[in-house]
């Protein structure tokens, strides 16, 4: 389904000529397209989980497409083979495509090994949001989740990817962190690589 | 109908509450209250007042326009940006400033009657309105509002005012 | 004090947040997907497509208000036109055009010159059926809703299904003035 146009006709949609991606459309187009398609999934589920899941779901299958786009346009069809550059790719060149910059921090987790986080202040699908109390931890963050694992999954990098408020301190609002747990193959194709 | 409500009788300009009433439903709701001295009437109450209120002077003030040819019956409802509308009234107690828009939203703020034009404030809030609760993804027209950003950016507000 | 003037489509669109297309465009894909698994059947993703546009419309007019400076609507030409200069640009970046008017001014057409929706996009063979863009006429039915315009909105062409451009027909049923929402006795 790769392949981009403007308003010109083609018998087949492969044989557009690929956009170099620089079109935008309003932040709130994006955000009231984004605010429906989580409407719509509170109308699918029984529990804040399954909500979360579902957003991640949708991510998933931008994050795939995100990966084939981006390798396609930006690195003559190469991709990332090795961890910690395929954590940057997603840090600074999946970010600043979608969002608009490099995400705010890239660390690795203290207690596993396995584990990595991005942060972000304040991420885009967050801008906007209040969630009730009885809505507990739920973070639209699952959606970005999704693109981060549809991305890592698509490289051969499988993971589980999960999204988390963090409070910040002398700051209103929390952050929100994607965290990022590897597959056990991958690390020990990692180890393997050397 | 969809109306905001912000009032403020203390000598300090404080705005005092914020009321959005939903398409279709008729109980107002209280979103933000500063410090109303005194409260005579249950909000149910007040809200049907204020709606009946504006609806009347509206409607008067319409026919009451000296530049218009077309001024319509008294009391039939008119469509939204028809004829003239009014921006405030002052009593020697308080002033009631009010913005209208086309999509039926009504923001009123009941300050001290010293107070000069409102409207800068009203689409200030409007536009606060617009940004933590319409786009809020978590929020669904016609249910009540939930928002603390839309509260802390308004306190805000209102402190700075 | 005079009403401001109503600020053009480009003004506001050269001075609001923007982001790229192509992460609107694969969230709608993604959406459209969920909807195609959910529901099967290609007439109730158009319907519920339509549905979740309408009820994308009736929150956007408050922005689109709020940042055009519009402070009537009660001339459907007069909206029909600001829909395609102010509002397709505010939100989208891309414009629209107004035509083929019918005698009595209650019906007309958009015809879009661009549509970052369909970026990507494909029918595959089981759907073609699909109005993959019917979120669109479900905005515009929202939003004019909201300023008591109570429409019908139809796609007359859609590239997607070969024509050769992307084209919905706005037909105003009837204009719907506030009412006193209380009884007497209440």
């Amino acid at each position: 389904m790769i392949g981009v146009g403007k308003m010109k006709q083609y018998t087949n949609v492969l044989d557009k000529p690929l956009s170099k991606g620089k079109q935008e459309v309003s932040l709130s187009a994006f955000a009231f397209l984004f605010s429906e398609l989580v409407q719509y999934n509170q109308t699918q589920v029984d529990n804040i989980a399954e909500l979360e899941r579902r957003l991640e779901d949708a991510g998933y299958a931008v994050g795939a497409r995100v990966l084939e786009l981006l390798c396609h346009r930006d690195k003559g069809n190469r991709r990332e083979t090795r961890l910690l550059g395929i954590l940057s790719f997603v840090h600074s060149t999946v970010w600043k495509v979608l969002f608009g910059k490099v995400a705010d921090s890239l660390e690795k987790g203290t207690e596993h090994e396995d584990e990595y986080m991005i942060s972000e202040k304040e991420l885009l699908v967050n801008r906007f949001i209040s969630v009730p109390k009885d809505m507990g931890t739920f973070n639209c963050g699952a959606f970005v989740a999704g693109i981060v694992r549809g991305v890592l999954d698509s490289a051969g990098f499988p993971a589980v990817v999960t999204a988390h408020f963090v409070p910040m301190e002398g700051q209103q609002r929390p952050r929100t962190t994607i965290l990022i747990k590897f597959a056990e193959e991958v690390l020990r194709r990692e180890a393997r690589l050397g | 109908m969809r109306m905001f409500h912000v009032t403020s009788i203390s000598y300090k300009r404080l705005l005092q509450d914020l009321f959005e009433v939903s398409e279709g439903c008729s109980s107002l709701e209280v979103l933000r209250e500063w410090n109303r001295p005194l409260r005579t009437l249950s909000s149910q109450q007040d809200h049907k007042l204020m709606f009946g209120l504006l609806f009347s002077l509206k409607s008067f003030t319409a026919k009451m326009d000296p530049s218009s040819v077309e001024k319509g019956n008294l009391g039939v409802p008119q469509l939204p940006g028809q004829g003239c509308s009014f921006h405030s009234f002052s009593t020697n107690s308080y002033k009631l400033s009010l913005m209208e828009t086309p999509s039926g939203i009504k923001i009123i703020l009941v300050t001290n009657p010293k107070t000069g034009d409102l409207q800068e404030s009203l689409k200030h809030i409007y536009s606060l309105y617009v940004e933590y609760v319409v786009k809020n993804p978590l929020y669904s027209p016609g249910t009540q509002i939930r928002c603390e950003l839309l509260n802390t950016a308004l306190d805000q507000y209102v402190k700075n005012v | 004090m005079a009403p401001l003037a109503p600020r053009s489509g480009d003004a506001i669109f050269a001075n609001v947040e923007r982001v790229n297309a192509e992460l609107f465009t694969l969230t709608y894909g993604a959406m459209v997907r969920q909807l195609l698994t959910d529901l099967e059947e290609v007439e109730e993703v158009n319907k519920q497509l339509d549905q979740m546009g309408y009820n994308i419309g009736i929150r956007l007019i408050d922005e689109f208000l709020a940042k055009s400076n519009v402070s009537r609507c009660v001339d459907f030409k007069e909206s029909a036109d600001v829909i395609a200069k102010v509002g397709f640009k505010m939100f989208l970046g891309i414009t629209a055009t107004v035509t083929n008017w019918d005698a009595d001014g209650t019906s007309c057409s958009l015809v879009l010159e661009d549509n970052p929706l369909v970026d990507f996009v494909e029918l595959p063979d089981t759907c073609q059926g699909l109005y993959y863009c019917n979120v669109l006429s479900g905005v515009i039915r929202g939003a004019l809703e909201m300023v008591s315009m109570k429409t019908e909105v139809t796609w007359v062409r859609d590239m997607l299904r070969g024509d050769d451009a992307y084209e919905l027909r706005v037909k105003l049923l009837k204009q719907v003035p506030e009412e006193y929402p209380y009884k007497d006795d209440e």
